[in-house]
């Protein structure tokens, strides 16, 4: 007992005037004596951690594969998880100080770690290591938290509409020719009576009050994020209540699914089973719906979102996620040599495609290979530069129990088991004790 | 024993009486109550198995049809589901898995039996100073919720470097973690008799001696019960190596199984439903072969405590 303890504490020892070299380096003088120190040839070994699927496993096979013809000294240890799975163990490592080296990272959570030390400031390495050329600079600010880099943007999402070109021909409705929320409505309820009519189960869209995004793209037309820099709500009860109430009418003449029917096929969406003819959501779950449509159909639509106010910038691109590295890595250079390589690298652009969203770096974009369904939404996010603002600021602590919070009162509301002054009070009951602890 | 004599005399009496009553009714009023039974029994059969049943059907349905048709019956019924979840995730083939889970299972059992039959003697037969103090200490680790030992227990394993390998999950069982069973077999052995051991020990046994003689013949139920309950949980659990592995090719069934899944980007639930009847398997045919001893445990153990 005695000498494993001796050994541990010298270990600890150890790591600590290690660790503390690491600092003393990373003050020193930025990046050029960084990379002076390090050696390249160095044999490390690097944990790189993601999210995914099956599929999105023998992506980061093959980008890592092509990253070790260029680096074979750098040995990388994958280790996958479904999205939920993948936070609870980031969580306990967290908290017991180990974090992989290097990390597929969620906007959501970058607050949190990166308030919380976990993160290496990637600062030093960015223009040399991390090369910054091929991303555009409102890109970078994506993965700024407080003064420091704690991540970089993979790719990009944007918020947009999404319909089911055949099912529209099938009861003979015109896509959708843009306008505002009500011309929405009133489309909607074009579809669905059309379909009534025909004798078909479909509805024109599913409650778009259901969606904090949908709130959010209202408020910053008015020139509003939801949340300050510093992290407080931006928005008041009557804001949300108005919000809230734009969705009654919809809700009552039941030109949009049903929340029983949604609850019948959940986890699906009802525009994953084919039961609506428009959805707004991120702009890369086109693939998703595709696969879980079948092959029935082949092609989607991909419009802009409905218009708040003319001119506004009320959409913005959001990281569909970031790579990040653990602040007590032993090898903080070949950890973001292998950031560099998955975020701006034609090979990782031409393994991962838009699996991971559309590449955020131009390098990366000309390597990949895209699909038509990529290309159009390539396209797309190309098409809404008009309306493209600055991002939000890094979404708060608990941002997703409160994004998960307003979709669980758009269901209450999608039965009438709520009324909205009650929906909004739970609400900002439910916010104030997210803010408050 | 008194309890049970009571209604033995009982069922003497009720088994004289009957031959007074004309038998032809007795017999036709004994099937139809039996029939009613039945069906009422079938009946609850029925609803209670209908997921069981949905999900094996269910794995012969084309991913794209889960949300078409929430029906029983497949429309285009496929085997593509089997063929592409026995191919496996990532390069890693399916039987990995089954293997990784049965070893982790299988050493948790020998684990769990030889250190809690050993603790439940040392808390049932020996004398040493604290014996009380430690069984409550014991018994008060059933109280202690496992998500507040999560954290430290990540720590401890962190620094011992043996995060991503099984010992983690193996190496707690052969501690006698498990207070559960430590308490079921300290039961168990405190209701045999203590003149058997005192025979032994007069014949010149020791502890050794007479546990691995004596007690442990005699506590194969409890034993057996155990085994199949360690079997169960660790067969099914999910958290202990979420934390623990970190390697795909390591990973038990249940946490590959959700690989499959992926709400952030496509999702293939026939792959999900047919990997997860498979994984269902094992512990079926477990329960089935075992389900006998399973109840003589339980039940002995009922009546003697």
């Amino acid at each position: 007992m005695f000498n494993i303890r001796t050994r541990r504490t010298a270990l600890a020892a150890a790591a600590l005037t290690a660790s503390a070299a690491l600092v003393l380096t990373g003050c020193s003088g930025g990046g050029a004596e960084t990379a002076a120190t390090y050696d390249p040839d160095e044999k490390v070994t690097l944990d790189l951690a993601f999210w995914g699927n099956d599929v999105r496993a023998e992506l980061y096979d093959a980008a890592i594969a092509s990253f070790n013809e260029e680096y074979p000294n750098i040995t990388v240890n994958t280790s996958f998880l479904g999205f939920p799975e993948y936070w609870e163990k980031r969580q306990t490592e967290a908290a017991g100080g180990g974090l992989p080296d290097v990390m597929q990272f969620d906007y959501s959570y970058l607050r949190q770690y990166s308030e919380n030390g976990l993160l290496l400031d990637l600062e030093p390495y960015l223009g040399n290591v991390i090369d910054t050329e091929p991303l555009a600079q409102n890109i970078l600010d994506i993965g700024v938290v407080g003064d420091e880099t704690t991540g970089i943007p993979t790719s990009t999402n944007a918020w947009g509409m999404y319909t089911n070109p055949k099912l529209l021909e099938q009861v003979g409705v015109e896509e959708f020719a843009g306008g505002d929320w009500e011309d929405y409505d009133a489309w909607m309820k074009e579809v669905t009576d059309a379909a009534t009519a025909a004798g078909v189960e479909l509805w024109g869209g599913t409650d778009w009050t259901g969606r904090i995004q949908n709130f959010e793209v209202q408020q910053r037309a008015k020139g509003e994020d939801l949340f300050t820099e510093d992290g407080e709500p931006n928005f008041t009860e009557e804001d949300l209540a108005a919000f809230w109430e734009q969705g009654d009418a919809v809700r009552t003449d039941g030109s949009v699914i049903g929340q029983q029917r949604l609850e019948e096929i959940y986890p699906l969406s009802g525009f994953d089973s084919a039961l609506t003819a428009s959805e707004l959501t991120w702009d890369n779950f086109g693939a998703g719906y595709l696969g879980n449509l079948g092959t029935d159909f082949t092609e989607l639509g991909l419009f802009e979102p409905p218009v708040t106010e003319e001119g506004a910038k009320d959409l913005y691109l959001k990281p569909s996620m970031l790579h990040s590295i653990s602040a007590k890595t032993e090898h903080p250079e070949a950890a973001a040599t292998l950031v560099n390589f998955l975020v701006n690298s034609p090979e990782s652009g031409a393994a991962f495609g838009t699996n991971r969203g559309l590449p955020a770096s131009t390098t990366a974009l000309e390597g990949a290979d895209l699909d038509p369904l990529s290309q159009q939404i390539a396209d797309y996010e190309a098409s809404i530069a008009d309306r493209l603002g600055d991002a939000p600021p890094v979404p708060i602590v608990g941002y997703g129990t409160l994004e998960e919070k307003f979709r669980l009162i758009g269901q209450e509301l999608g039965y009438g088991t709520l009324t909205v002054d009650d929906a909004v009070s739970q609400f900002f009951s439910e916010m104030d004790v997210v803010l408050n602890q | 024993m008194s309890t049970i004599e009571v209604p033995r005399a009982e069922f003497l009496e009720i088994s004289t009486d009957q031959p007074a009553q004309p038998r032809r009714r007795r017999i036709k009023r004994k099937t139809v109550n039996t029939v009613i039974w039945m069906v009422a029994l079938l009946a609850l059969t029925a609803i209670v198995l209908y997921p069981l049943v949905w999900m094996l059907f269910a794995t012969f349905k084309p991913s794209s049809e889960f949300g078409q048709n929430p029906g029983l019956m497949p429309e285009n019924p496929t085997v593509d589901n089997y063929v592409k979840v026995v191919e496996g995730i990532a390069g890693t083939p399916l039987w990995r898995f089954f293997a990784n889970s049965l070893f982790i299972a299988v050493m948790a059992v020998i684990g769990t039996l030889f250190s809690s039959a050993l603790a439940a003697y040392a808390f049932a037969r020996i004398k040493f100073r604290g014996v009380g103090l430690l069984f409550a200490a014991m018994i008060g680790t059933l109280l202690l919720p496992f998500h507040v030992i999560i954290i430290p227990q990540y720590i401890m394993f962190n620094k011992l470097e043996l995060v991503d390998t099984y010992w983690p999950l193996i190496l707690p069982k052969f501690l006698a973690t498990e207070a559960f069973f430590v308490f079921l077999i300290v039961q168990f052995i405190r209701n045999i008799p203590r003149d058997m051991d005192e025979a032994a020990r007069i014949d010149g046994a020791g502890h050794l001696r007479i546990f691995f003689s004596i007690i442990l013949p005699l506590i194969k139920p409890a034993l057996i019960t155990s085994a199949i309950f360690t079997f169960i949980w660790t067969w099914n659990d999910f958290l202990g190596p979420l934390l623990y592995i970190n390697t795909p090719e390591e990973y038990p069934l249940p946490i590959a199984l959700k690989l499959y899944n992926d709400q952030t980007s496509t999702s293939d639930y026939g792959a999900t439903m047919a990997v997860s009847f498979l994984a269902l398997l094992p512990i079926l045919i477990f329960f089935i072969v075992f389900q006998r001893f399973l109840v003589d445990g339980v039940a002995t153990q009922g009546l003697k405590g």
